[in-house]
């Protein structure tokens, strides 16, 4: 069964069309790539699917629930949880807090429970320090839980954005451009917790630019360009593909062109 | 010159006012570093703690407690009332900062004229939390009322610290004030926090207003002197941290009492403001940089 379907989104800036008529369904328990060169308009998909952009047209229904119009929060308390590009920490609070934010939908309760129902909410409280414990692990920073975010290493940071968006309880994890900035080292300890979570149960949905690493772990790949959908297949199909090649090499000569 | 025991007398009345101006700017700090707002109603909840506890002191004859009780909640209900019926609508309608920023200054004039209109514009005041005092260490006397600032103020800095740190609503609240976006995408509900913020500080500024009223008087002007000393107490603690935030309340009060003994009472806001100027260009992000954080 589908998880996530999209029908003809389209969004246009101005006139300009920054993703026209893309459609596209995720299983649920797959682990999907969206990839496409630069401005093909993967970003601009993903604004709108987590509630972040408002499309021109289109419908984006999750868990056989239209969600196009709901506010972001929302999006995300029905289990549609997002990681940004550029990475968004929470600077001024430690590792384990960052992750313990995340938990906020997984736990109940305000200043009310904090004063009234003390052992109740310790608890909960122990509970949250727990869990956070054990998604730092799971992504490999348990040691690193009490320094400050903003001073860990930009691989880490990332890896720390993927525990704390897991803290959400996310039924569909969307990580825009994970690989982004990380050497070949990090990039497959991200690979590898990526497809650690993907077994355990999580749908993914990720968008990247970097082909190599999609064709080693995505089952399932679409591919944007020019903000329309132009093939969906397997690994092995769309490595195959002409229009996908020539998407590629297309961008790369005119990148050569512009730096040469 | 003043004396020796006229100083040191003025440097405790300082702390004592400057630990409710600390009260004050913590409000200040807690609704900007959520929501970018400068809230200059935030002197408007220290005079409503003032009026409402007077009121039911007097007119109801509630016992103290119970009356600082229920106008502390009643003063955060005001604080939400002013969040969903002015801040949470322009917000929607993309008003820029300033805009809200006025609007707040729009509702401060708003609440002092009903005031008037249903309270009167009598200043009054109500005895110190207990009877008998001053404590007298030799030739310096320090009124009981001063404990009471002292010991209210500590605990709510413990408590807003825990808030802060451990519990699953002021980590969130922290999350909003460093990152909207992201919060909102990991389920927090934005706009909820920032009803929160406003209550939070409206409580803060009621429990100020309380405290003080005995050592001077509360009317429908106060708010104005309140609010600004508050406001300057923050900029010099740099909007950040509640302990910072107290910090430049205190320092404040003191450089104020010490202007009154050394160069008379009208000189009090001069002062003020001539520390206020001395932080901004020595030190343009607040004392302890919690200006220089944020973009």
């Amino acid at each position: 069964m589908a998880l996530l379907t999209v029908r003809n989104l389209t969004k246009r800036f101005a006139g300009l069309a920054a993703n026209s008529d893309i459609s596209l369904s995720i299983p649920e328990g797959c682990l999907f790539a969206v990839i496409g060169p630069n401005g093909a308009g993967k970003t601009t998909f993903f604004n709108m699917v987590s509630g972040f952009l408002a499309p021109t047209a289109g419908t984006i229904e999750f868990a056989g629930e239209d969600i196009t119009h709901l506010r972001q929060d929302k999006i995300a308390a029905k289990g549609l949880v997002r990681t940004f590009q550029l990475v968004q920490l929470f600077k001024g609070m430690t590792v384990a807090e960052n992750v313990e934010v995340g938990c906020h939908l997984a736990t109940r309760g305000g200043v009310g429970a904090a004063l009234c129902r003390m052992a109740w909410f310790r608890r909960q409280e122990a509970d949250v320090h727990a869990r956070a414990r054990e998604l730092l692990a799971f992504v490999g920073l348990a040691g690193q839980a009490e320094l400050d975010a903003e001073l860990l290493p930009y691989g880490q940071q990332r890896l720390l954005e993927v525990a704390r968006a897991l803290a959400a309880q996310p039924r569909l994890l969307l990580l825009d451009e994970p690989a982004a900035g990380l050497n070949a080292h990090e990039t497959d300890a991200l690979a590898a917790v990526i497809q650690e979570l993907n077994r355990r149960g999580t749908t993914v949905l990720l968008i990247e630019h970097d082909m190599a690493l999609v064709t080693r772990i995505a089952q399932r790949i679409a591919v944007l360009d020019f903000g329309c959908k132009i093939t969906e297949g397997t690994p092995d199909e769309i490595k195959r593909h002409p229009d996908v090649i020539a998407a590629y090499l297309g961008t790369e000569e005119a990148a050569h062109a512009q730096h040469g | 010159m003043p004396s020796t025991v006229e100083l040191v007398q003025s440097l405790v009345n300082g702390v004592g006012t400057g630990l409710v101006y600390g009260l004050i700017a913590i409000g200040f700090c807690v609704i900007y570093n959520a929501s970018g707002i400068v809230n200059f109603a935030q002197g408007v909840f220290v005079m409503l703690g003032g009026m409402f506890t007077h009121a039911m002191l007097t007119r109801l004859g509630w016992p103290l407690a119970v009356s600082a009780f229920v106008s502390i909640v009643v003063v955060a209900a005001v604080g939400v009332a002013v969040q969903i019926a002015v801040i949470r609508p322009m917000w929607k309608r993309g008003a820029p900062l300033f805009a809200i920023i006025l609007a707040t200054l729009a509702v401060q004039l708003l609440i002092e004229q009903i005031v008037i209109l249903t309270m009167g514009d009598q200043p009054r005041t109500y005895p110190d939390f207990s009877p008998g005092g001053p404590l007298k260490l030799g030739d310096i006397a320090i009124s009981y009322q001063l404990f009471w600032i002292l010991g209210c103020g500590a605990l709510m800095v413990l408590l807003l610290v825990l808030f802060f740190n451990h519990t699953r609503a002021g980590r969130a609240l922290r999350a909003c004030s460093q990152n909207r976006e992201a919060a909102a995408l990991l389920g927090i509900p934005v706009n909820a926090m920032l009803m929160l913020s406003f209550a939070l500080s409206a409580a803060l500024g009621a429990a100020a207003g309380i405290l003080i009223t005995p050592t001077q008087y509360t009317a429908y002007s106060v708010d104005g002197p309140f609010g600004i000393n508050g406001f300057i107490a923050a900029i010099i603690g740099g909007f950040g941290s509640a302990p910072a935030a107290l910090v430049g309340g205190v320092l404040l009060g003191v450089v104020q009492s010490g202007a009154i003994v050394v160069v008379g009472a009208g000189y009090k806001n001069v002062v003020a403001l001539t520390v206020l100027l001395i932080v901004l260009l020595f030190f343009p992000h607040g004392l302890f940089g919690g200006l220089g954080k944020r973009v």
